[in-house]
């Protein structure tokens, strides 16, 4: 339980595409994780090298000290529920849920079958129903059952809300939570719907560039951006011995968005400040200027 | 119930701030106990490291005092510590901010006067 998952130097490409190169990353036990990044960023190709379900071109991933790739004691301890799909490769995926979830209580050493019939009844999946034929939110569902029921130490989420209502977003934040409260496992959950996830996330990382380049508790992360608006001299005023990182105007009112703010910021200068949600500071750090 | 944090502050001030609002109003008394991280996580939908962030900011300021192994309860003399910390903190929230957009309208400080005064009779009278 209270193993590191340790990627150092790691790098991998797919063909000429170099998708992670030369990413370090730390998960500590027992916290909850919100893994960050745009479309193509390498989410996924993260989370499966992690896991040992991809194999690296180069660099080495341990847990606990040890290689995970084949080693079956690492793994043991780690669930990644991918996203399910309505294809394979002979057709459609035919399979039922109940076939996914033995399948699991037979891969998943911590298993806990109870919960898992506790979710699909909370979720009011069929286990009799073929995956071809679910909608993607019970997809989604079906992957949340399959991670949540693993009851692995470390369980890896990808994309677990991509296809669900915003209630059912809600249900799962909660349900992750109460798991979270009642057995303190290290969670990490990719997503897009980033505002609404944002309080359950005590730490947050973001991918860009096949890297890591932020990883901080969440809120540390969010109070040290703001927004600066005001006349152009006044904002560069107040801007002084900040990063700016965004710089925009409409009319004669300048926006700047600024990093190394100290709790209490008053500038001296006739400026508005405002400070940024974590959905802004992600678009402000992988924006590349594409956000305006 | 879905309870609602507004996305413009840190969560786990909001968390601070409500509880000190709900012990000025008399909800929670001295030696009575204010729910648990794991209580505030789960109305808020929250991480409970950072409901726990909001509970240890108000046991650090002496409003609130943990009793081992049953939970968090409300500090004596809590009101009065809360009141004069938000005293304190007045005129740079309430004041400054007033004193800038009356000068922004071209305000003096004496017309600024007379409405606190004029306000102040007319919500008392």
């Amino acid at each position: 339980m209270d193993k590191c998952l340790c990627a150092q130097n790691i790098y991998k490409s797919y063909k000429d595409n170099c998708v992670l190169s030369g990413l370090n990353l730390t998960l500590e036990p027992g916290k909850i994780y919100g893994l960050l990044g745009r479309n193509g960023a390498g989410k996924t190709t993260l989370l499966g090298v992690l896991t040992a379900q991809n194999r690296l071109d180069s660099g080495s991933v341990t847990y606990g000290g040890e290689p995970v790739w084949e080693n079956r004691r690492a793994l043991d301890d780690i669930c990644f529920s991918r996203e399910l799909s309505g294809a394979n490769l002979s057709g459609q995926n035919t399979f039922k849920i109940s076939f996914y979830l033995k399948a699991a209580s037979m891969f998943y050493k911590h298993w806990d079958g109870e919960y898992a019939e506790k979710l699909l009844e909370e979720f009011h999946l069929d286990p009799d129903k073929q995956i071809c034929k679910l909608s993607k939110g019970q997809m989604s569902m079906v992957t949340i059952v399959l991670g949540l029921a693993s009851r692995a130490p470390l369980t890896i989420f990808d994309e677990p809300v991509s296809g669900l209502d915003v209630v059912m977003r809600e249900r799962f934040y909660r349900l992750l939570l109460d798991d979270y409260a009642e057995t303190g496992r290290t969670f990490v959950v990719s997503t897009h719907i980033i505002e609404e996830a944002a309080g359950a996330f005590e730490e947050v990382i973001f991918l860009d560039g096949g890297r890591i380049i932020e990883k901080a508790p969440t809120e540390e992360l969010i109070s040290q951006f703001a927004y600066i608006s005001g006349l152009e001299r006044e904002v560069q005023k107040a801007a002084a011995g900040l990063q700016v990182l965004n710089r925009s105007s409409i009319g004669a009112r300048t926006v700047y968005a600024v990093r190394g703010v100290k709790p209490g910021f008053r500038p001296d200068a006739d400026v508005d400040v405002t400070p940024m949600n974590l959905q802004k500071v992600f678009v402000t750090m992988c924006g590349h200027g594409e956000e305006m | 119930m879905k309870l609602d944090l507004s996305d413009q502050a840190l969560i786990y001030m909001q968390i601070a701030q409500m509880l000190e609002d709900d012990i000025l109003r008399g909800a929670y008394r001295e030696d009575e106990q204010v729910p648990s991280t794991n209580e505030l996580a789960r109305a808020y939908n929250i991480n409970p490291a950072t409901a726990a962030k909001g509970i240890n900011l108000l046991v650090a300021d002496g409003i609130l005092y943990k009793r081992r192994g049953i939970g968090m309860f409300v500090a004596a003399g809590a009101g009065e510590a809360i009141r004069s910390k938000r005293r304190e903190a007045f005129a740079e929230k309430y004041v400054t901010p007033l004193l800038q957009e009356g000068a922004a309208l071209g305000l003096s400080r004496d017309d600024i006067i007379e409405m606190i005064r004029s306000k102040g009779e007319s919500e008392n009278g």
